[in-house]
């Protein structure tokens, strides 16, 4: 285990890294995801089939052949994003490969958020959906003040899952230029080959650790929504 | 409701608000509304009856346009009922809708449930809405739940909070669609007795009901509906009395045997 | 593009091998060499010693790397892995008696090496496997075999001349590799891939400044694509590749010792090499000393 405590400050910069991937790209999954449940949901049936099209195709492609073909194809095509480290943000900014996994991460777990979402919302009855056009409210208004802070309660428990799914999906990240918490495992192996196994537990309790992290704030939310009603 | 806003909604009475000329109505293969012409006046209240699949609710959820017509006009105020978006959503701000199972908004407060229209809709003040709202619930009799929530109210209590929120809209119209018919019979009257309390305030109302002492009460006319048509239109004492067509006799002869 | 390029790749090689086949000289670092199979060597060993199952059961299983061209490579298509790892592989069965297709190729990849080795998965490693003495607490190497150092592959136009230049520039090689660390400590921005082919793709559509890894294999890179990349900087680490074996065989240490020695001294070495990595155009260097094996 000396090759994990005597380079920790490494270890805790890796999962700083696999946090900062997962907190980065599950934010933007949970915008661009609710904004497809929204559309597939909605009245507008060009806008409903092109997010149901999306869903089937970034929910059917393996997560690997996302990463490949941002990583790999997109630069060869001429989209490098290379122009996102121009862009500073409170003094630090933001490297286009962490930029290129957020993408890649977020295109594939924005689908099964969508779904996530779809099943929360069907769960809410129908008549409070007419009761809010009853009243007078626009179908975005009825969405974001009546549908979705109900859908919210039913959709935490598959959305724990999809956070979670998400969590350990950072790693794929580990293949493409990213040092989060599996790159680095992978060096720390290499370098100290005679400790594998105490370096794969000191990794994986730290992955036990982040999912833990995820599955309480769930819990804890969910115990607040109750609360509520 | 103050004196001075009874007033303004009586103004006018007796001129058509409510038409529905021609409508056609299918789902899928169901004829749901065959070719039906009917017009609402203004301080008017009409009472729908019908056997069981009779097409009165849809009727009825057809004129805020909860259900899309296939042939036909419905206007409102003299205005024809916009298909789509902001139009429609400003439309049925004016028609107050009040359904069988209460359809309160499940995660908002009694108060909240009433100030929501007034806030979001109509632009009004969170203060001049609670106001309001408290006003509004007090007429109904639950200004002392305010602070609760739908789930923690009896149902009739809750049907009456949705009343209220569909007054809170000051709507040109309210629409009951079948609002007792889920209740316990024990909380029937106190529901009843809002809406007669608001008919005799002059608020211009379609009911679909089968409570048929409300429609002798409070009704102006009863129209009779069978298989998706309009059968017969008449004052309460002449429907009730003396029913000209077969079907209206029978549906009559049914209801009234206990 | 990726895919298309690979399949000119896979063709380029196919071809290599075909032209390889009829003894012409290939241009892929995927030429081979024929290798003098020992007769009767089961006589040679003691009874009891890996050798000696190895030699009376005619086969052996080697782990080499697949993807990089020079050292050891497989393309999708072919039966057998090409490069100067492979030839050392088969100079070592060889002395056993083994002929070259009677060998076993396994794909062996950084991360799984000592596993390999430890599981019996593989009776010896031969995969650009640096020497290093905390993989000699868990597996035997022997060797040297070849001694070469971290360097740099970048685009021909780049700007990058000496290590001092990559400060700040972002560097790839492969996840969890000692050069990634090197080239950490110097400042540049590592950047971790798959397989060198992923990083190499990386350099050639300008995402990262440089690939760094030992220039053994920089060089077969670089062979593959001379118009697009070149390799700079003098040699920055010292990276000696030995032969993996389990410790649960150290006898095997001896012999591997004393077989590529003699390889070294009778030509076969160079030979090997002029036929693989010397296909970049690099003169054959003066084959390195062998460390001392382990006392039993």
């Amino acid at each position: 285990m000396d090759a994990v405590f005597s380079n920790f400050d490494e270890y805790l910069k890796a999962f700083g890294l696999t946090i900062g991937l997962f907190v980065v790209s599950g934010i933007a999954s949970l915008v661009l995801g609710t904004i497809l449940a929204v559309l597939r949901v909605g009245p507008v049936s060009i806008l409903n089939k092109a997010a149901s099209l999306y869903v089937t195709l970034f929910r059917n492609t393996p997560l690997l052949m996302i990463f490949v073909f941002i990583f790999i194809a997109m630069p060869v095509l001429g989209y490098n994003f290379k122009v996102v480290e121009n862009i500073e943000i409170a003094g630090y900014n933001v490297s286009a490969f962490f930029f290129r996994a957020c993408l890649a991460l977020t295109l594939y777990t924005s689908a099964f958020v969508c779904e996530a979402m779809r099943s929360g919302v069907n769960a809410v009855p129908l008549g409070q959906a007419e009761a809010g056009r009853a009243i007078g409210l626009t179908f975005s208004q009825s969405m974001t003040l009546v549908i979705l802070p109900q859908a919210t309660r039913a959709v935490i428990p598959p959305m724990t899952s999809v956070m979670i799914a998400l969590a350990k999906n950072t790693s794929v990240a580990a293949a493409f230029g990213l040092a989060e918490a599996t790159a680095t495992m992978r060096g720390f192996t290499n370098d100290n080959a005679d400790e594998r196994i105490g370096i794969f537990l000191f990794f994986a309790i730290g992955y036990i650790v982040v999912v833990e992290v995820i599955s309480l704030s769930s819990y804890l939310v969910e115990r607040k929504v109750r609360v509520a009603r | 409701m103050t004196a001075q806003e009874t007033g303004t909604v009586s103004a006018g009475r007796g001129e058509p608000l409510v038409v529905l000329d021609g409508v056609q109505k299918h789902f899928g293969q169901l004829h749901a509304l065959k070719d039906i012409e009917l017009t609402v006046k203004r301080g008017e209240v009409v009472v729908v009856i019908g056997p069981s699949g009779s097409g009165k609710s849809t009727l009825c959820r057809t004129i805020n346009r909860l259900e899309t017509i296939d042939e036909g006009t419905i206007t409102l105020d003299g205005k024809d009922l916009p298909q789509e978006g902001k139009a429609l959503a400003a439309l049925r701000a004016e028609v107050g809708m009040v359904f069988q199972s209460f359809n309160l908004f499940a995660h908002k407060t009694i108060l909240e449930n009433v100030t929501l229209g007034p806030i979001k809709v109509r632009g009004m003040g969170k203060a001049e809405a609670e106001k309001k709202a408290r006003e509004l619930l007090d007429r109904v009799g639950v200004g002392h739940q305010a602070e609760k929530y739908p789930a923690q109210l009896s149902g009739g209590q809750q049907q009456r909070v949705a009343i209220a929120r569909a007054l809170a809209m000051e709507p040109k119209v309210m629409l009951f669609d079948e609002p007792t018919s889920a209740l316990d019979p024990e909380m029937i009257k106190e529901v009843l007795d809002v809406m007669v309390d608001l008919a005799q305030q002059g608020m211009t109302m379609v009911v679909v009901t089968h409570e048929m002492g409300f429609a002798r009460t409070a009704a102006d006319r009863v129209v009779f509906m069978a298989d998706g048509a309009i059968v017969e239109e008449n004052t309460p004492e002449e429907f009730f009395t003396n029913p000209r067509s077969d079907r209206a006799k029978d549906f009559l002869g049914k209801i009234l045997k206990h | 593009m990726r895919f298309i390029r690979t399949k000119a790749v896979i063709a380029t090689v196919g071809l290599a091998l075909s032209l390889a086949a009829c003894g012409d000289a290939g241009d892929d670092g995927g030429d081979t060499t024929d290798v003098e199979v020992q007769e009767n060597a089961g006589d040679e060993f003691d009874e009891g010693t890996a050798m000696k199952e190895f030699a009376d059961s005619g086969e052996i299983t080697i782990g080499v790397k697949y993807d990089q061209p020079g050292i050891g490579f497989k393309g999708a298509t072919d039966d057998m892995p090409v490069g100067f790892d492979p030839e050392i592989g088969k100079i070592l069965a060889a002395s056993l008696g083994i002929a070259p297709e009677d060998i076993t190729w396994k794909e062996t990849i950084s991360d799984n090496r000592e596993p390999f080795l430890q599981e019996g998965e593989v009776d010896l490693v031969i995969a650009s496997y640096s020497i290093t003495d905390e993989r000699r607490q868990v597996v035997g190497q022997a060797g040297p075999y070849y001694v070469t150092g971290q360097q740099l592959l970048v685009a021909s136009d780049s700007d990058i001349e000496s290590l001092d230049d990559v400060k700040g520039k972002e560097v790839c090689s492969v996840t969890g590799s000692t050069s990634l660390d090197n080239i950490k400590a110097e400042g540049a921005k590592p950047r971790g891939f798959d397989t060198y082919s992923e990083c190499v793709d990386q350099v050639l559509s300008g995402t990262v400044d440089a690939m760094t890894t030992d220039g053994a294999i920089l060089l077969g890179y670089a062979a593959e694509h001379p118009d697009e990349l070149k390799v700079v900087v003098d040699p920055f680490s010292e990276e000696r590749y030995g032969v993996g074996y389990s410790l649960d065989k150290p006898e095997m240490c001896q012999w591997i010792v004393d077989t590529l020695t003699k390889a070294e001294d009778d030509g076969d070495w160079a030979a090997a090499f002029e036929a693989t990595l010397g296909q970049s155009g690099v003169d054959t260097p003066e084959p390195p000393a062998m460390d001392e094996c382990p006392a039993a």
